[in-house]
């Protein structure tokens, strides 16, 4: 722990600080670029020249390349040093263009501030500047090269640090280039983050172009909606629309890096057919009076029919609070508790995850330091794709990756795949067979090992195995941790406030004794397993009640439909697939975006106090007003808090931190899993999500539709043929939800009898996660 | 690493190079050290290195095209464009400049007709600017394919020019 002096104040800080770290410390900024926290240090730019007064290299010194040391005295004001900085400014800006005015990156630049930092104000260079032809990129990002300053950021963060293959540096001396091959899409699925890594106007959101100036857009800290990793973003807006998002740093999840689905997949918010109307069929009400009829029907049904006849179904995409009150609301007017999940074995998985499994959970951050990983039931870039870019980091660091699971799974990095089907994925977790020994072995052998559990594939009785598994590979010494992965943000929460639930929704409706379900922002009929069965019971209903803030097709069926805000409209905690409590604030007010209401004309030229489209309010709010007390969040929280003990600090925190998790609880193991035996012929039934468009946000989103794929059915070779099937053939899946008619894939990078069915925008029917299940594929036409 | 299936290598290489590199490739730890062999190689056959040329070093050697890339326009002995039958690395470093340098580049654009970076129209010359090549004892000096001449007077200018024009009609 050396203790230096820089600018005449002193520091101690942790051995291997460098000094560039330790002003920041200081509160001193030492202009920079190439260097960056995630990426490290690279002493390209001459940036960062300080002057080491005292220490073992006396002199000017580039502060991102030398370490701190006990008595080191430092000066970063002094005369050499900042007309150092200045010609280097100088010489850095000799081709940047005079375009800052009309420049993408007003306003954010790194640059322009490091140039004013750095005291260059004038330009001296007269000669031409060096020019490039640019490169089309595809629909995400933009580049304008002659803006370059070759802090080689962006290849360091796009292929280094996130595995990207396409991209690179090109030419030599001052004709370097940063692009493809070949004009063409970037295909890393974490493409966006080179908007963010570099520190001028090179490559910029091209979704975002020409919407606003930095300075006029309305920015938060929130918790990104689209898996249940939880990343640190700041979504920005303006004029009623959600316009961009770009990462946030939390070095306990994300680190400072997001993915495209979360960067992209945001324009849900500004969907043209979001409702933002209270409706009773096609009566238009005022929310008020809706929740007023709501709150009038239910107690009805339950004085007429019983506690049984009203079913409330919260979700994973709502968060905590509302959540927690739809269970006050539930007692108040005394029906039976809330469902939390529309998908019961999700559902379970998630609960395993709060309770059983609470004891070793482990952030992102202990991923990306472990030594071994093995991931079991989990494809990272379709269920969780930081957790790829965490995986590439343990690899980076020396450490091994290991992924058994039936799904051709890709990944970032290098890694040792063993393609299993599910049944032989549980077998593995059972603790007696051979390979399940060898897995024990395996993690005993490691000094931090890590298991990653697809909550998903493996459901709650595999996640169950998996903890004995954990247990037998840890020691006196140290864990073997576990990160799972859950279906949606809030899965996590909503399991944490749920009892022990093994009734499932479908059940419960098709027992006739329903009368009224209210779902708060769930779909079942995208998001219930066997949601054709889930269409057929809604007949049995005498009122359907659908709160939400997307187009969902279960709205239209709806009596009475109230509007609820995004995420990115209120506040609220979504608690992510480790625990971790983490608050989102309010970027934007809900409302029509101008761009809509304006019809092309700026100003708009209606003159109305209340903004059109302004109805929905947060759906936590909604329930507030049902329950007759309108308190803030903080009061909210505190009662929560007294309620549920485990939510740790939970009136404290504050949008945009580490944030802390909840506290552990004793195990509940009430999930038991049987293995079904196979019928003759058949193959197990792989549901997967899509990498773009599983979760509702990314489907409704238009950025993202370039990413989404086509639905097919995929078999490996040998099962084809087995079948006399050939690649691109029309061939019927029979499952037990019912036939569907679908095209199919070879791909022998798959388990050896199973089918795979991606479920997104272009096939919707079959959900993750669940119970083992088996099909049958057969050429032909389905005509059910 | 090559692929099972054939490699074809769109003219660029002739069968024996391409069965040299890939088996060669086989035995490396790390193919990527032969990028600029198979780059050189081709560029023998084919003048220069078109895409094609790309995309086959990076198939025979498991790369990205990418990776092949950033190699081949780092140096400037590579070609990405066409370029005469005989391109002209003229050095502009230190001990050349010294030597008569300049007054020699100006000498070759005046008896070619072309100026840096352009060919003769008989598709013969190419005049390439080029940092130090390394012999500074003949300076001042060019480089023609692997060979160095130096040091040129004006007269061996001309005989060096018509030498290589006389080479060419044979």
């Amino acid at each position: 722990m050396p203790t230096l002096t820089i600018d005449n104040q002193q520091v101690t800080v942790p051995d291997g600080t460098t000094v560039l770290e330790a002003a920041e410390q200081l509160g001193i900024v030492i202009p920079h670029f190439c260097y960056h926290k995630a990426l490290g240090a690279v002493g390209a730019c001459r940036m960062c020249a300080v002057t080491v007064v005292e220490g073992t290299f006396k002199g000017l010194k580039m502060s991102c390349l030398v370490k701190a040391e006990e008595g080191m005295v430092v000066t970063t004001d002094d005369q050499q040093s900042v007309e150092f900085r200045a010609r280097v400014s100088e010489w850095l800006m000799l081709n940047h263009p005079h375009d800052c005015p009309v420049c993408d990156e007003g306003g954010e630049c790194q640059l322009q501030e490091m140039t004013i930092a750095s005291g260059h104000g004038l330009r001296r260079y007269t000669g031409k500047k060096r020019t490039y032809n640019n490169q089309q990129l595809g629909p995400f990002i933009a580049q304008e090269m002659n803006r370059c300053i070759q802090c080689y950021r962006c290849v360091r963060t796009y292929k280094d640090y996130c595995g990207g293959k396409d991209f690179g540096v090109m030419g030599s001396r001052n004709r370097v280039f940063f692009g493809r091959f070949k004009d063409g899409t970037l295909e890393s699925d974490f493409s966006g983050n080179i908007v963010d890594a570099c520190p001028t106007g090179v490559f910029t959101d091209k979704t975002y172009r020409f919407k606003s100036r930095y300075w006029d857009l309305q920015e938060a800290p929130s918790i990104c909606p689209h898996c249940s990793l939880g990343c640190s973003t700041v979504p920005g807006g303006r004029y009623g629309e959600l316009q961009r998002v770009r990462s946030s740093v939390n070095e306990k999840v994300n680190g400072f890096f997001i993915c495209d689905r979360g960067r992209f997949g945001s324009s849900y918010v500004n969907h043209p057919e979001r409702p933002r109307q209270a409706t009773r069929g096609s009566w238009k009400l005022t929310v008020d009076e809706a929740l007023q009829q709501l709150d009038v029907k239910a107690r009805e049904l339950i004085n007429q029919h019983g506690p049984e006849s009203v079913l409330l179904l919260g979700s994973n995409r709502a968060s905590l609070e509302t959540n927690w009150l739809l269970q006050r609301w539930a007692e108040e007017i005394g029906c039976r508790a809330p469902l939390l999940s529309a998908h019961l074995p999700r559902h379970q998985a998630a609960q395993v995850a709060a309770f059983d499994l609470a004891d070793r959970l482990c952030s992102l951050e202990k991923v990306r330091q472990s030594d071994l990983v093995v991931a079991i039931g989990a494809d990272p870039l379709a269920e969780a794709p930081m957790l790829g870019v965490a995986l590439r980091q343990a690899v980076r660091s020396g450490g091994k990756v290991k992924v058994f699971d039936p799904r051709p799974v890709e990944l970032p990095c290098d890694f040792e795949k063993q393609t299993v089907s599910p049944t032989e994925l549980l077998d593995l977790l059972d603790g007696t067979s051979v390979e399940s020994k060898q897995l024990v072995d395996l993690l005993r052998g490691a000094e931090r090992p890590v298991l990653v559990a697809g909550g998903l594939m493996l459901g709650a009785g595999g996640m169950l195995r998996l903890k004995k598994i954990a247990a037998a590979a840890s020691n006196d010494q140290r864990n073997c941790l576990v990160h799972p992965l859950l279906g949606g943000a809030n899965s996590f929460g909503a399991a944490l406030l749920s009892l022990p639930e093994q009734d499932d929704l479908l059940t419960r409706l098709e027992s006739e004794r329903i009368k009224m379900l209210v779902c708060v922002e769930t779909d079942p009929l995208l998001e219930a397993p066997d949601n054709e069965r889930f269409a057929k019971a809604l007949s049995l209903l005498e009122e359907l009640v659908v709160l939400d803030y997307l187009p969902t097709p279960l709205s239209v069926h709806a009596n009475l439909f109230i509007p609820t805000t995004a995420p990115v409209e209120s506040e609220g905690t979504f608690i992510n697939n480790e625990g971790r409590q983490q608050l989102f604030a309010p970027v934007i007010k809900p409302r029509l975006p101008i761009s809509v209401t304006g019809e092309g004309n700026h100003p708009p030229r209606e003159f109305i106090d209340v903004a059109p489209g302004s109805d929905p309010i947060p759906s936590w709010q909604l329930f507030q007003q049902l329950l007759g007390e309108a308190t803030d969040l903080p009061t909210l929280r505190e009662k929560m808090k007294t309620a549920v003990p485990r939510l740790i600090d939970f009136e404290t925190l504050q949008p945009g931190g580490v944030s802390c998790r909840v506290a552990h609880v004793d195990e509940r193991c009430i999930y038991t899993d049987e293995i079904p035996a196979a019928p003759e012929e058949s193959l197990q039934l792989v549901v997967t999500p899509a990498r773009y468009g599983s979760d509702l946000l990314s489907r409704y989103s238009a950025k993202l539709q370039p990413r989404f794929t086509e639905a097919c059915v995929q078999l490996h070779p040998q099962d084809a043929a087995a079948r006399g099937l050939q690649d691109g053939a029309k061939v019927v899946l029979d499952t037990v939800e019912g036939p569907f008619n679908l095209t199919l894939k070879c791909n022998d990078k798959m388990a050896i009898g199973c089918a795979l069915v991606e479920n997104g925008p272009k096939f919707q029917q079959l959900v993750p996660g669940g119970k083992l299940s088996f099909c049958k594929v057969h050429a032909g036409m389905s005509h059910g | 690493m090559a692929q099972e299936e054939k490699i074809d290598s769109v003219g660029l290489l002739d069968e024996n190079g391409l069965a040299y590199f890939i088996a060669h490739a086989g035995e490396l730890e790390h193919p990527r050290e032969l990028v600029i062999d198979v780059l050189r190689a081709i560029q023998k056959n084919h003048g220069w290195v078109p895409d094609e040329g790309v995309e086959l070093t990076a198939t025979i050697l498991g790369l990205e095209p990418i990776d092949v890339e950033e190699v081949a326009t780092f140096y400037d002995k590579i070609f990405r464009r066409p370029v005469g039958r005989y391109p002209i690395h003229i050095c502009d470093s230190i001990c050349c400049w010294s030597n008569g340098g300049e007054e020699l580049a100006e000498l070759f654009q005046q008896k070619l007709g072309i100026a840096f970076g352009q060919t003769t129209e008989d598709g013969l010359f190419t005049l390439l600017p080029s940092c130090c090549l390394g012999v500074c004892g003949q300076a001042p000096a060019v480089m023609i394919h692997q060979r160095h001449y130096g040091p040129l007077s004006a007269d061996d200018v001309d005989e060096l020019i018509e030498r290589l024009r006389r080479e060419a009609s044979e």
